[in-house]
């Protein structure tokens, strides 16, 4: 592995080529905010842009995305210059036009400082909560989970994750990885006794034999079982219990 | 005639004489335009009649003739249109009926029917010599060259144009000259971009890989742009002639070619070509013998504009959906499948081989310094000619407008030009001796694109202008980041809100302030450069903004919502020709006396003053 020098702020700071800027920062502990990228999820990232810093490399200066921007020897960061600050600011409150009281936008604008949020009119009827169309949910079904039950649908204004043609997937296993990765919460997740509601199906859960806690859809055990070849017995107890 | 596979350069030749002499090279040769557009006007119907009529004069008279079909011909608002080759003639507006005329007079006796040449608005004058009609004279036609002149469908027409000519001369050369060569000519991308194709294709050549992609970027999504199209329809084979020669410089065995689905007959044709190509030896196993594999396949586009932005098209290709990847690392490092891949678009490739056959130094002649050749171009909007049009780098707009485009129709100004398709901007006709290379344009605000032209008049309201483009683009928009996805429907709605009578102070600014977010954080090429639009036009016709938002009126009297029609009782003499077309009724008056027009039920829809012979109507 090459290591290299970069500076982020005027600190420098050893890393690894290749890796992402943010990765780098956060390490450092640097804070960038960031909604759309997961450490976890290669292809996340690139698509909020809240994450944009100041890169200064081989005589050029440009905003980047700190999710998905490589490091390089020399590379020089700069997260909160005049410029960084204000197109920052335009793209919270541009985000904001989807709900204007969403919760976790003005929790970054608060951790930065940023007062005075302008919220802008949105006209548009079919706005989907606060989705930020990141489709960091589709990349965490497809990579981690591996079931791709979920895609990105439509474009432009009205994109946002979904199951083909809206209809129950017959795919989805009901594990709600993509509910616990959304930076947006939202996505609709319900557990009610031992039935859960996700993506317009309902799901039978497991209850663990030692507290009696529903925990784990069964078709989910049904997936992991078939993939990976665990004895079924294995699942009887949820995790906090499991060897009890 | 039977073709063989051509197994080495000296198969080649061989073949190229015997087609040549087999041929008894009928002169004369009608060439009838099979572009879409002269086939919408129904010029196959002309080129059965043409057959037709050979076969019941042709051996009366000892004349050979051919009649073939060629790609775009280029006077798209003139056609179905028929070139008399070696003769240098071309008749416009033809249809059946015309057939024996022409057959008679001008192929048999040799005559000139001038009265079927082209009408030359400023004189009345009729001219049917090619190089004297204005449109044509003033072009130079390289890339274009053969489009118009040869029939797609047949590899051996190419074949006796020089055809795969430069694919031999490249075979013999090797890799480092050929990139040496493209960069040396300065051939700059033709998509939009103007990147080096040269320094792109040595960059990919030198990153360490196995497998290399080459792809030709057909997916032409710009509104009233057809300038791909037309070369993909009208000459295909020089398209594949020049990704072979870039696969071969780089070292690549696959190529991919993106075409737009909405274009069928492109599609139709290059699938021909590459399947002839393949037949004759031009892409396979072994290519004549220089031990070189390269083979194309064709991927039709889905439907989406974004998929015209390099990173989509791939994601696409590879079965995904078409969203850009930001581009930090470029895509001659890891393009298609990751792999190292280059990308150009159809009249880039269509440029290389022209530039092996007679040499960089004759390239680079043509055009200014820093864009050397030639650029194609679709010109459309207020304007007498329209068409497809190849110039020389570095020609000016007025030029363009007024001597190929043959100036301003109904006598009104020229107010300015959009190019380089939605994410272009306007030129005013202030800046009219602006040369159109891909610097100047940059420098002014507007992008040089793939090549669409749009001409406006004085009847063109640019807040309106910038509308249409902004609605475009937030239709289009993939919806991937967000300054794009909620930035571009934000400058839709209060570009709407000015013309429909809602602006507010302040509307500029923040159209200023979001087109600053989308340069800086879109994150692709579509998004950042959608501001051009709207900066383009505040920046040169920001009076007019104004006198939407603080005066509630539209200057060029285009916003429906800021005008009223009236009619002038000076001027009406009650001709009730207005009276009887108006859809909703709102006008009445007395024949023979001053009408008036009720503006309550007045949809504006400006019947009234379109019909009017007596300019009477005025919009305030």
């Amino acid at each position: 592995m090459d290591k290299i020098k970069i500076t982020i702020d005027g600190k420098q700071v050893e890393c690894v080529r290749d890796q992402c800027v943010l990765e780098v920062a956060l390490n450092a502990g640097i804070y960038i905010p960031s909604l759309c990228w997961h450490p976890e999820v290669k292809n996340s990232g690139g698509s909020c842009r809240v994450c944009l810093v100041e890169a200064h490399q081989e005589g050029r200066s440009r905003l980047v995305t700190a999710c998905n921007f490589p490091v390089r020897e020399g590379l020089e960061i700069i997260t909160d210059s005049e410029l960084v600050k204000r197109i920052r600011r335009q793209v919270l409150e541009n985000m904001l036009t989807r709900k204007p009281d969403d919760k976790i936008i003005h929790e970054i604008a608060a951790k930065l400082e940023i007062k005075n949020l302008r919220v802008f009119e949105n006209d548009q009827d079919d706005t989907w909560d606060a989705c930020l169309a990141c489709g960091l949910c589709v990349h965490v079904c497809e990579e981690i989970v591996g079931v791709c039950a979920i895609s990105m649908l439509d474009r432009g204004f009205q994109k946002r994750p979904g199951t083909p043609y809206d209809k129950p997937s017959a795919d989805c296993i009901g594990c709600g990885a993509c509910a616990y990765v959304c930076p947006t919460q939202s996505i609709v997740m319900e557990d009610t006794g031992d039935i859960r509601k996700i993506w317009g199906r309902e799901f039978k859960m497991i209850c663990c034999s030692y507290c009696g806690k529903p925990y784990i859809p069964e078709a989910q055990v049904e997936w992991i079982v078939n993939k990976t070849g665990k004895e079924r017995s294995y699942f009887d107890t949820c995790q906090d219990h499991r060897g009890m | 005639m039977e073709h063989i596979k051509l197994h080495s350069f000296e198969d080649l030749k061989q073949y190229k004489s015997r087609i040549l002499h087999s041929k008894k090279h009928a002169i004369p040769t009608v060439l009838v335009c099979g572009g879409t557009p002269c086939l919408a006007k129904g010029s196959r119907d002309v080129f059965e009649a043409f057959s037709l009529e050979f076969t019941k004069k042709g051996f009366a008279y000892d004349v050979a003739m051919e009649v073939k079909t060629t790609g775009c011909q280029g006077f798209c608002s003139k056609g179905p249109l028929v070139t008399i080759a070696d003769k240098g003639i071309v008749y416009m507006e033809i249809t059946p009926k015309h057939v024996p005329e022409i057959v008679e007079k001008t192929l048999i006796h040799g005559e000139l029917i001038e009265s079927l040449g082209y009408r030359d608005p400023r004189t009345n004058r009729m001219i049917a010599e090619f190089d004297k009609i204005p449109f044509y004279a003033h072009q130079k036609k390289l890339v274009l060259r053969d489009v118009g002149r040869i029939d797609p469908d047949s590899i051996d027409d190419y074949l006796v144009h020089e055809g795969y000519s430069a694919v031999c001369r490249a075979l013999g050369m090797n890799a480092a000259e050929i990139i040496d060569m493209i960069e040396a000519s300065g051939l700059r991308g033709r998509g939009g971009g103007g990147f080096s194709t040269g320094r792109k294709w040595r960059t990919c050549s030198s990153i360490e890989n196995d497998i290399r992609y080459v792809i030709c970027n057909g997916d032409e999504g710009d509104p009233g742009a057809f300038m791909d199209r037309s070369i993909m329809e009208g000459n295909p084979h020089a398209v594949i002639e020049g990704m072979i020669i870039g696969a071969y410089a780089i070292g690549s065995q696959y190529g991919y070619m993106y075409i737009r689905d909405e274009y069928p007959l492109a599609v139709e044709n290059m699938r021909k070509a590459v399947e002839t190509a393949r037949d004759y030896g031009f892409l396979g196993k072994n290519i004549l013998n220089s031990g070189f594999d390269f083979d194309i396949k064709i991927t039709r586009g889905g439907g989406a504009f974004v998929c015209g932005e390099s990173s989509a098209l791939m994601k696409s290709i590879e079965g995904k959906v078409g969203e850009p990847r930001a581009k930090y690392i470029r895509s001659v490092e890891r393009g298609l499948y990751d792999k190292p891949t280059v990308l150009n678009n159809v009249e880039t490739w269509a440029n290389v081989p022209l530039i092996i056959l007679n040499g960089d130094g004759w390239y680079n002649k043509v055009g200014t310094e820093a864009s050397a050749g030639t650029k194609v171009f679709s010109l459309a909007g207020k304007v007498v000619n329209t068409g497809l049009v190849e110039v020389p780098m570095g020609i000016t707009i007025k030029e363009f407008v007024e001597e190929i485009g043959g100036g301003i129709p109904d006598g009104r100004n020229f107010k300015a030009v959009q190019t380089g398709g939605p994410s272009g901007g306007c030129i005013p006709a202030s800046l009219q001796d602006l040369s159109i290379d891909f610097d100047s344009l940059t420098q002014a605000g507007s992008m040089m694109g793939s090549g669409g032209i749009i001409v406006m008049d004085e009847d063109s309201c640019m807040v309106d202008v910038a509308k249409y483009f902004v609605s475009f683009l937030a239709e289009e928009c993939c919806g991937k980041c967000s300054p794009c996805r909620d930035g571009i429907p934000r400058m839709k709605r209060i570009l709407e809100d000015i013309t429909e009578g809602r602006g507010q102070d302040g509307d500029i600014e923040q159209l200023e302030e979001i087109c600053e977010m989308l340069k800086h954080a879109a994150l692709c090429g579509m998004g950042t450069s959608a501001p051009n639009p709207v900066l383009s036009t505040i920046r040169y016709f920001r009076e007019e903004y104004e006198a939407h938002i603080r005066d509630k009126k539209c200057p060029a009297g285009v916003c429906k919502a800021l005008i009223t029609y009236s009619i002038d009782p000076e001027t009406c003499n009650g001709c009730t020709a207005c009276t009887n077309r108006c859809p909703q009724q709102c006008i009445s008056g007395e024949p023979k006396q001053p009408h008036i027009i009720d503006t309550t039920n007045c949809i504006k829809c400006g019947i009234c003053r379109d019909v009017c012979s007596f300019d009477a109507i005025s919009v305030n």
